[in-house]
């Protein structure tokens, strides 16, 4: 029997003198692991994401919004709005939402210094920040006596905005909008976006939610954040949120949101990915294979006269069956890294485009090394049975 | 049937070949007997049977019938494998066309039948290394076979026949290829190793030089061999 390295010098030497039906072959290969190790880091990015933000605002985090009519929209053109009100009569009708937070959004364009500015007004009632997971890097946030003053905590975006105009410390700065003068109480630390979050946190202005309505948000909120009490039954609590707004306004939409749900969606597009990629994944793996085969074949019959020799010498059955098999595994493992590379790249760039955490797992590489040399066992086999089993004198008179 | 002062004992052996219907007799009952240490040529007319012999004194192929002992052995009804491990370790193979491996160095094809043995790396390169310089090729171990000449490429080839340490060389027209003056420098090597390392040696010659030079000659004929 043939020592392994040795088996590995000739394959990587025979690899040497790559032909272009060897290289239309790799390219299969490439593309299919490409795509295998895709579509596993997704999942994988998908998975961690999601498990990210449960522990950054834990599982038991709910939002409330109007809803919208499923049917192209006569009922929904009402527009039935949640309005402050209905959020301070719903945590009393609903005692297992244990903390609420509604909130309002308000665009327009704050002035600073003569300059307009790009940044949100959220609304929010002290709750906020403790839903949302906030932490202070200068002053104080939002208390509940600040009533219907105009002050203001910056988002981290907001004072790096400010920043940019040479305002190193916002602390005490007022910024106006729509001619009312919100003075700078507090610098917000940066949060992570995504997950249930309202994305306006960090490049926006937060205000005291009675102090937006003066900026004529009509005592419309643009959203209800609510903490469910330990051990609270979801479906029976989000009947209720339905039934106490039904009995407020017959006929509103609702729509109740929850950190599950939001993984479920999560996981939902992930599975496209993975649906899409486990297709061009096979569809390539097994053009590949096919190639690789092929390339085995021509291989074979290329160098009866090397098998015959080698039989001469004392070769068994056994050891050029491994030596061909050992040429379609290196063949498939050199495609099967350059696709592995390829198939990070992808993932980055998906990684990118949908706020996942970026991320490849030694499982994903494994899996990769895995299915190359698998297939190159599986399409090298016939091959290098062919090769195994050429009479030796018939492969020896070979010109 | 036991012999020992014979290395080669062959009684009867023939061989067929089947070509769709046809059965063509190739051999048609050979006797032969080798004394360790001899050299034999084997003449005859070109398709008579020779290769097909050699083949079979060599273990790469089977006779259709008759009987062939090898040192003390039976050498009918091994498998594959076992075949595989004579030719590996009493044969040395010398073909017409050199049959080096292109894309081997030199110093690799001579190396080849101790791979298969299982020699380790440096333990076979050294004995590669030392046939190399006994055949007088030791300036171009590193050297591709197509970057030799025809005398080259036969000198590293009897370097890989060596390799094994082999009982007995079959060579098949070893200087069939060459010119006479190349061919002679051949035949002194393949001499010297008989004389001086009393190697057993058959070759298949068509020139009655290269007969005359080994000790016995014999004749194939009619798918029959005699002595000359
Ligand atoms: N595998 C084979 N199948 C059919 N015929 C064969 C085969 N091998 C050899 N022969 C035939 O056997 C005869 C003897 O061939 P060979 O032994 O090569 O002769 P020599 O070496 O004396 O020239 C030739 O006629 C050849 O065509
Ligand atoms: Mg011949």
């Amino acid at each position: 029997m043939m020592p392994f390295a040795e088996l590995v010098r000739e394959a990587l030497r025979s690899q040497a003198t790559a032909k272009q039906r060897t290289i239309l072959a790799l390219i299969g290969i490439v593309i299919g692991i490409g795509s295998v190790i895709a579509l596993v880091t997704v999942g994988q990015m998908v998975q961690l994401t999601s498990l990210q933000q449960f522990e950054q605002m834990g599982t038991n985090i709910i939002t409330i919004q109007k809803g919208w009519s499923d049917k192209g929209g006569q009922k929904s053109q009402a527009r039935q709005n949640i309005t402050y009100g209905d959020a301070l009569d719903l945590a009393h009708q609903v005692p297992e939402l244990q903390l609420i937070a509604p909130y309002t959004t308000t665009w327009g364009q704050p002035i600073f210094h003569e300059e307009p500015l790009d940044m949100p007004l959220l609304g929010v009632s002290p709750a906020f920040a403790d839903i949302n997971k906030l932490e202070l890097t200068r002053g104080r946030f939002i208390s509940a006596l600040d009533g219907y003053s105009f002050l203001g905590v910056l988002g981290a975006g907001a004072a790096d905005q400010l920043a940019k105009k040479g305002v190193n410390d916002p602390m005490g700065q007022t910024i106006f909008f729509k001619k009312q003068g919100i003075k700078i109480i507090g610098v917000l630390k940066r949060v992570e976006d995504g997950g249930m979050r309202p994305y306006e946190i960090n490049p926006g202005i937060i205000i005291p939610i009675h102090t937006s309505f003066l900026f004529g948000t009509q005592r419309n909120v643009n959203e209800i954040m609510a903490r469910l009490a330990p051990g609270a039954k979801r479906p029976q609590v989000f009947a209720a949120i339905q039934r106490f707004f039904n009995q407020r306004q017959p006929g509103m939409l609702i729509q109740i949101r929850s950190a599950e749900q939001l993984i479920a969606e999560m996981a939902k597009q992930s599975r496209l990915f993975t649906l899409l990629l486990g297709a061009i994944g096979s569809i390539s793996l097994l053009v590949g294979g096919i190639g690789v085969m092929n390339v085995m074949l021509v291989a074979v019959t290329e160098r009866r006269k090397e098998i015959g020799i080698r039989r001469a010498l004392g070769a068994q059955k056994m050891d050029i069956e491994v030596q061909f098999l050992v040429e379609s595994v290196t063949l498939c493992l050199v495609g099967g890294l350059i696709g592995m590379s390829l198939g990070v790249g992808t993932a980055y760039v998906l990684a990118q485009m949908n706020q996942w955490v970026f991320f490849v797992s030694g499982v994903a590489l494994a899996l990769g090394i895995g299915v190359s040399s698998a297939i190159g066992v599986f399409f090298g086999y016939f091959p290098a049975r062919q090769a195994a089993r050429l009479n030796p004198i018939l492969a020896l008179r070979d010109e | 049937m036991k012999n020992a002062m014979v290395m080669i004992q062959m009684k009867g052996i023939t061989k067929t070949y089947h070509i769709g219907d046809m059965a063509v007799a190739v051999l048609k009952g050979v006797d032969l007997e080798v004394a360790p240490g001899e050299m034999v040529a084997i003449i005859g007319e070109s398709g008579g049977g020779k290769s097909t012999l050699m083949n079979i004194i060599g273990f790469l192929d089977t006779p259709s019938s008759g009987s062939y002992w090898f040192e003390d052995q039976d050498a009918s009804h091994l498998t594959d494998n076992q075949l595989a491990v004579i030719r590996n370790q009493k044969i040395g193979f010398v073909f017409q066309q050199f049959n080096l491996l292109p894309r081997l160095t030199a110093l690799d094809n001579v190396c080849l039948p101790l791979v298969y043995r299982g020699v380790p790396h440096p333990q076979r390169r050294e004995i590669a290394k030392q046939l190399l310089e006994q055949v007088g090729m030791g300036q171009r171990m590193t050297h591709h076979p197509p970057e030799l000449s025809g005398g080259q490429q036969q000198r590293v080839a009897i370097a890989r026949a060596l390799a094994g340490k082999p009982a007995l060389i079959l060579a098949d027209e070893p200087t069939g290829a060459l010119d006479s003056q190349v061919s002679q420098e051949i035949m002194d090597l393949f001499k010297g190793l008989n004389s001086e390392q009393k190697i057993t040696t058959i070759l298949v010659t068509h020139d009655p030089n290269v007969g005359r030079q080994c000790q016995r000659t014999v004749r194939m004929a009619d798918g029959r061999l005699s002595e000359v």
